[in-house]
């Protein structure tokens, strides 16, 4: 007895003792990880949110598709640049190159285009990759006993046919004739020869295809994908190990081995990264504050890593609750959106990595317009907000804030709690509106109650402030149109949390759908955006940037900024 | 008469006697010989003392805990930062539009003393307010005016000192610790409190009446004792408190009509103004799983309690079930409740400083030690300090508690064995 | 004996049952349902997708209904499809439970290892400064809040030291030659969480065989062995020792109702794929059929250990009888 304790006493003091040195050690330690050489045998990229199974069609999770372009292609993808180009595909068939034509087919109009299928690209089991395994996800899509998240991107395809007995070259017959049939993106193939059983077997019972589906009960079968990856370990909750797949019908990855691995704690990604249990933090990682802060201990320390910023698609905006009385008047909207400087504020706050935003699209769309002639651009204007907010008979009151009819300007904007670039911006917006007279507090809410309750049923009395995924050339039809105003009666369904109802903008943005001519949609989003900026039932931020931390040594990585990620080409990777 | 023969004590001997013969000095001699458990009860004294006086101290300072300024984030412990230009301007520009009048008597009083040489003379305010901090304030003594006060703050709030440096809002982190003391050490008592209350009812029924209600009341404890409690407190946390008390008001309204429901709809709105509904939720399902322990402890004492004899008789002469347990009872149990209670008052700071740290427990911007370090966590590397003092403060106060808990109970506990 | 096992277990049945519906009741209070965490991630998804996959999941039903459809799928023996993971909620758990029951018996039994040795000394040595510093040692460990310590431990041994992994349960993707090399791989990785795990139960086990140590020895069966002439050895293990153990055993079955609990963090904080962590995930991801199995679980554990402690108690102490 008398021994163990003087044992754990030791220790105790070893310990003590080691804790003085820290300091010194310090220096070394940091040089010795960083200094490591990485050769193209392994990477190892840290994720910070969760993966699933990786069945294409069920899978919904960021993290998953992300891992999935490793290892699973679809016929077009869009690329860094924001172009949608072929992947599967032979290439993009079109109205112009005869790919594609509108045809009436039982009194509907509907179209119909040829996808040729790579001559060389086949699942990792060496079979072909033929129009049946099309065929075969447009089936388990539809079946009701399968939980697919984006039916309708499977569905929009009513029936898919090879033709000249090429099993390659298919024929997609399209239930409607809409403009953006070639955005198949999400359209993965399954792998006929492994899948079908499967789904004959099991399809029946309800969920009985998803439990039973190869991609999960043997996720390392090389058969299953097409990529240029294949998976040969994976640990839900932890991590996926990728190794080539030596049938890939492009170029062969560079680097042998890629892990994913998942640190679920962002404040410990950084030491995981620098203690060299990961080389690199994937898009799926550091928060803006954290990437700023290390990008400037990266400069000064000269550490071997490269901070990158990307630009992305995700649209920080606040939604005005049109309902509000005093919102109602569009002069007081229009004097909230001139008294924000949102260049100042991204200065500030992001360093000016991250972009103001004029309205919902980025200027990476092709849809993209900042024309003065075209929309209304709200250049920060104090005196402009303050005249407009006269007019509209607000006077400064004794403390500094506006009232009319004995009620105070103010206003409560809403935002997710713990969200600390959020909670930023809120402080800063405040300050500036209470520069012209309005007073605006702060109430947050945990994410779950403020996107399960507040935003989806407009529980908020004035203002959300939150961001949209969007993707290049997406319809903002969900968003804009009165059809889709959450009420009691429509289950709450819908997303036009503000309210807005413009019967011009519901009408072109149904007509948007269905028009062929690519110069003849962009007029019709401007003309939709001119009344989106003329009226402002938005606020727009700012968009935020994608946000990645890669050894210096590795080329051929590019952020995208939109949801197909940059592991579209991980064959490009490379670290020597 | 036995006195008579023997030699009578003198008073003084008497005096001190009788003195020593109360409890409580029993327990404070006792508890005074326990030195951590006294370290400990000074420590949660001056905590205490913080807590009660933190908008005290935040006059004092003249720093304000929810202040916030975008460009001195994560400043380093020991800065002064000073206010930008513009900053400054905008304030001047506020007073000169609410104090129009008095604004024009300062700035001609500015010029006649050629104190500042601006360009225009309506800019005589705006060169002051940019002035370094004592230039400004020597200035503003000379001049005659009613707002001095006010402009002097002014001043005051454009320099200011961090003791432990500023935030990832900018704000000083010892007002927020101040702050968060109160939030933390007040969820701690309240819940400790409440849960002593709420288990003294409960033990003192299951053990007094015995039977089915006993039988009922302790499966019931001790089923909540055998529930997972951090997954647990994750989920209440989660649920959404509106719509819990939305279904109460419906039905307060349905059993005591529109009145009731008005008064039920107040008390919803009473709890959700001033963001302090974080505070209450919290509060409430800590108690929820923290009663148990005192009722058992109490069923116990109270078991053993309704055997003596002194019980027998005030119940042969009549006296109600509520007399008994209230007025004869509970005085009995008074000390090993008040052991249980200080031992959870760490326990409960522990659990908010944990459902705080998942993001679940106290919602900012309200400060409590626990969320101050789940917000710190995210830039550990960067500004360590954030994370390092509020789980210092948590260490410290809760190590009080116990060890007060623990002095309380070798004082108390004559059979417990003294170190 | 035999009778009494069977009611304590038909009445943990119950139990079980009950405190079942209360968590199934209390997760359909959470705002937002699995569908919506879908919907987040999905700009493409359409209104008619998310009414669909509500009907599909059964998210239409009332709440008991829900829970009678589940239980009944639990009696066919069927323990249901993880929304989140997307697989079948028994491949899910098992790769857990063995992770965290190899973290938490690792903790366990290295809190004992230290805890009671160290509690017993200080008995036998009451006063003295080994036992005055330990029992700093033991109030400071039950108070310092376990992901606080974890991160401090982090920062000093992984990133300032770097001696240790800060996260993880094994080297990614390493290749093992051998047993031996695969055990010592894993054990790095374990020695901070469970330092992290094992500093609060190392000072309740030592404090509480203090003070089970001390009232032991005071019985007067004691003096009457040291009477005997018996040796001191004997004395202390035999005598005193066996009528410390009973409520040893008490507060070693209880700590293992907290194993989940304290895992929930700590295992959140080291990145280690077990239970705790991922009872906390499937909680904050709405995934109903493994946060009921994991919470049934630790119920059922609990219980049961109650049951055991009851059980060992007889066999530590011939004068309990069960009725």
């Amino acid at each position: 007895m008398k021994n163990l304790t003087g044992i754990l006493l030791a220790v105790t003091l070893v310990v003590a003792c080691t804790k003085k040195e820290a300091g010194q050690t310090a220096d070394v330690q940091a040089q010795s990880t960083t200094g490591t050489k990485l050769t193209n045998n392994e990477l190892k990229i840290g994720i910070s949110q969760e993966f699933e199974n990786f069945n294409p069609l069920i899978a919904s999770m960021v993290a998953t598709t992300y891992m999935q372009r490793m290892v699973n292609r679809t016929l077009v993808v869009i690329d860094a640049d924001g172009k949608w180009v072929p992947q599967l595909a032979k290439s993009i068939p079109t109205l112009e190159n005869g790919g594609a034509k509108v045809v009436k087919l039982g009194g509907k109009e509907k179209l119909q285009a040829t996808w040729e299928i790579l001559d060389n690209a086949v699942w990792g089991d060496g079979t072909p990759i033929t129009c049946e395994d099309f065929a075969l996800s447009v089936k388990v899509a539809s079946s009701p006993n399968v939980g697919v998240g984006e039916k309708e991107s499977f569905t929009q395809v009513e029936k898919i046919e090879s033709v000249d007995k090429n099993p390659k070259k298919c024929l997609f017959t399209y239930e409607k004739a809409k403009w953006d049939f070639y955005q198949l993106g999400n359209f993965y193939p399954l792998p006929k020869q492994l899948e079908e059983a499967v789904f004959k077997k099991f399809g029946a019972q309800k969920e009985g295809y998803e439990k039973n589906s190869l991609y999960s009960k043997d996720p390392t079968n090389v058969g299953l994908f097409n990529g240029p990856y294949v998976i040969s370990e994976m640990q839900l909750g932890d991590h996926v190990t990728f190794t080539p797949n030596p049938k890939f019908y492009g170029v062969q990855p560079h680097i042998k081995k890629i892990i994913v691995k998942l640190i679920p704690n962002t404040g410990t990604l950084e030491a995981n990264l620098r203690s060299g249990t990961i080389d690199l933090i994937s898009s799926l990682g550091l928060a803006l504050d954290q990437a700023l802060a290390f990008d400037k201990k990266v400069k000064s320390e000269k550490l071997g890593y490269e901070v990158l910023f990307q630009p992305s698609t995700v649209y920080e905006h606040i939604d005005l609750n049109l309902d509000n009385p005093f919102l109602k008047d569009v002069r007081v909207r229009k004097a909230l959106n001139y008294a924000i400087n949102k260049e100042d504020l991204v200065n500030a706050l992001f360093e000016g990595k991250q972009q103001p935003a004029i309205h919902s699209i980025t200027p990476r769309d092709p849809w993209f317009t900042a024309d003065p002639a075209k929309v209304t651009v709200y250049k920060y204007n104090k005196r402009e907000a303050e005249r407009l907010l006269d007019e509209a008979g607000w006077k400064v009151g004794a403390d500094g804030i506006r009232m009319k009819d004995g009620k105070r300007l103010s206003f409560t904007v809403m935002t997710t709690a713990g969200n600390k670039t959020r909670e930023l911006v809120q402080v800063y917006l405040q300050n500036q509106w209470k520069q012209v007279g309005i007073e605006v507090n702060a109430k947050n809410e945990p994410a779950r109650v403020f996107f399960g309750e507040t935003t989806k049923k407009r529980a908020f009395d004035s203002m959300a402030l939150f961001a949209w995924v969007s993707s290049p050339e997406n319809t903002p039809k969900s968003t804009f149109t009165s059809k889709n105003i959450p009420t009691a009666k429509n289950g709450w369904s819908g997303q036009n949390y503000m309210g807005w109802s413009n019967p011009q903008v519901d009408k072109t943005l149904e007509a948007l759908d269905t028009e062929m001519k690519p110069e003849k949609r962009i007029e019709m989003v401007h003309e939709v955006l001119k009344a989106y900026t003329d009226e402002v039932p938005v606020l727009p931020l700012y968009y935020r940037s994608d946000v990645a931390v890669i050894p210096t040594q590795l080329k051929g990585y590019r952020l995208t900024g939109h949801q197909f990620p940059e592991t579209n080409v991980v064959e490009n990777w490379n670290l020597e | 008469m036995s006195e008579t023969v023997n030699t009578p004590p003198s008073a003084t001997d008497l005096k001190s006697i009788e003195t020593s013969q109360t409890f409580f000095q029993i327990v404070y001699s006792q508890f005074k010989e326990h030195t951590a458990a006294v370290i400990g009860a000074y420590l949660i004294v001056f905590f205490m003392l913080v807590a009660i006086l933190a908008p005290a101290i935040e006059w004092a300072t003249g720093t304000d805990s929810d202040s916030q300024n975008v460009f001195n984030r994560y400043k380093p412990p020991f800065t002064t930062v000073v206010a930008p230009q513009d900053v400054r301007e905008n304030a001047i520009q506020t007073f000169i539009r609410t104090n129009p009048e008095e604004a024009t008597k300062i700035q001609t009083a500015l010029l006649a003393k050629n104190l500042v040489q601006p360009v225009r003379p309506e800019d005589a305010l705006y060169d002051w307010v940019n002035l370094e901090k004592s230039k400004a304030l020597e200035t503003i003594q000379t001049i005659d005016t009613s707002k001095k006060a006010e402009l002097i703050k002014m001043i005051n709030n454009f320099q200011s000192f961090h003791l432990f440096g500023t935030d990832e809002l900018g704000r000083d982190v010892l007002m927020r610790l101040v702050y968060g003391t109160r939030v933390s050490i007040g969820v701690g008592v309240l819940v400790a409190i409440a849960s002593a209350v709420i288990g003294l009812i409960i033990g003192a029924l299951a053990g007094y009446y015995g039977g089915i209600i006993d039988t009922v009341l302790m499966r019931v404890t001790d089923s909540l004792l055998s529930l997972p409690i951090l997954p647990v407190l994750v989920v209440i946390a989660a649920i959404d408190l509106k719509k819990v008390l939305g279904g109460l008001v419906a039905v307060s309204q349905n059993l005591f009509g529109d009145a009731g429901g008005n008064l039920a709809q107040e008390f919803v709105n009473n709890i959700f103004s001033g963001g302090k509904e974080s505070i209450y939720k919290l509060v409430f399902i800590l108690c929820l799983f923290s009663w148990m322990t005192v009722a058992r402890l109490i069923r116990g004492a109270i078991l053993s309690l309704r055997e003596r004899e002194f019980i027998l008789a005030s119940k042969t002469l009549g006296a109600t079930d509520y007399t008994i347990i209230v007025r004869h009872m509970f005085p009995n149990v008074v000390a090993p409740l008040l052991v249980s209670v200080t031992l959870g008052v760490g326990d409960s700071i522990l659990f908010e400083a944990a459902l705080s740290y998942l993001g679940l427990g106290i919602q900012p911007p309200m400060p409590s030690w626990g969320n101050m370090l789940f917000n710190a966590q995210e830039l550990i590397y960067q500004a360590p300090f954030l994370a390092v003092l509020p789980g210092i403060l948590i260490f410290l106060v809760v190590v009080s508690f116990n060890f007060l808990g623990d002095g309380l109970q070798d004082a108390i506990d004559p059979k417990t064995v003294r170190r | 004996m035999t009778t009494y096992i069977l009611r304590r277990i038909v009445q943990t049945l119950m139990v079980i049952v009950i405190l079942s519906y209360v968590c199934f009741s209390l997760m359909t209070l959470m705002p937002g349902d699995p569908v919506e965490l879908m919907i987040s991630a999905n700009p493409k998804i359409t209104q008619e997708d998310v009414i669909r996959l509500r009907a599909f999941y059964g998210l239409d039903q009332p709440t008991y209904v829900r829970y009678f459809n589940w239980v009944g799928e639990i009696a066919k023996g069927d323990l249901g499809y993880s929304r989140t993971y997307r697989i079948p909620v028994t491949e899910m758990m098992g790769p857990s439970l063995q992770a965290t029951f190899v973290l938490s018996m690792g903790s366990l039994i290295f809190s004992i290892l230290v805890g009671i040795p160290l509690g017993i000394y200080c008995a036998l040595k009451p006063n003295s400064k080994v036992d005055y510093i330990v029992n700093i040692f033991n109030f400071g460990g039950i108070s310092i809040p376990s992901f606080f310590l974890g991160i401090v431990l982090i920062i000093i041994f992984s990133v300032v030291l770097g001696w240790l992994p800060a996260g993880g349960y094994q080297t990614t993707g390493m290749q093992y030659d051998n047993l031996f090399i695969e055990l010592l791989d894993k054990a790095k990785y374990l020695i901070l969480p469970i330092i992290s795990l094992s500093v609060q139960s190392i000072g309740r086990f030592s404090r509480f065989s203090r003070s089970a140590m001390v009232e032991a020895m005071r019985n007067d069966f004691i003096r009457t062995a040291r009477a005997k002439g018996m040796s001191e050895q004997v004395v202390i293990w035999k005598h005193g020792f066996r009528n410390a153990l009973i409520p040893l055993i008490t507060i070693v079955a209880i700590s293992f109702s907290s194993v989940f609990s304290g895992a929930l963090i700590t295992e959140s904080l080291f990145a280690y794929p077990g239970v705790g962590r991922l009872i906390y995930t499937s909680i904050i991801g709405n995934d109903f059929n493994v946060a009921m199995i994991s919470f049934i679980i630790s119920i059922a554990m609990v219980l049961i250990m109650n049951l055991v402690a009851d059980l060992l108690y007889g066999a530590a102490d011939p004068r309990i009888s069960y009725k």
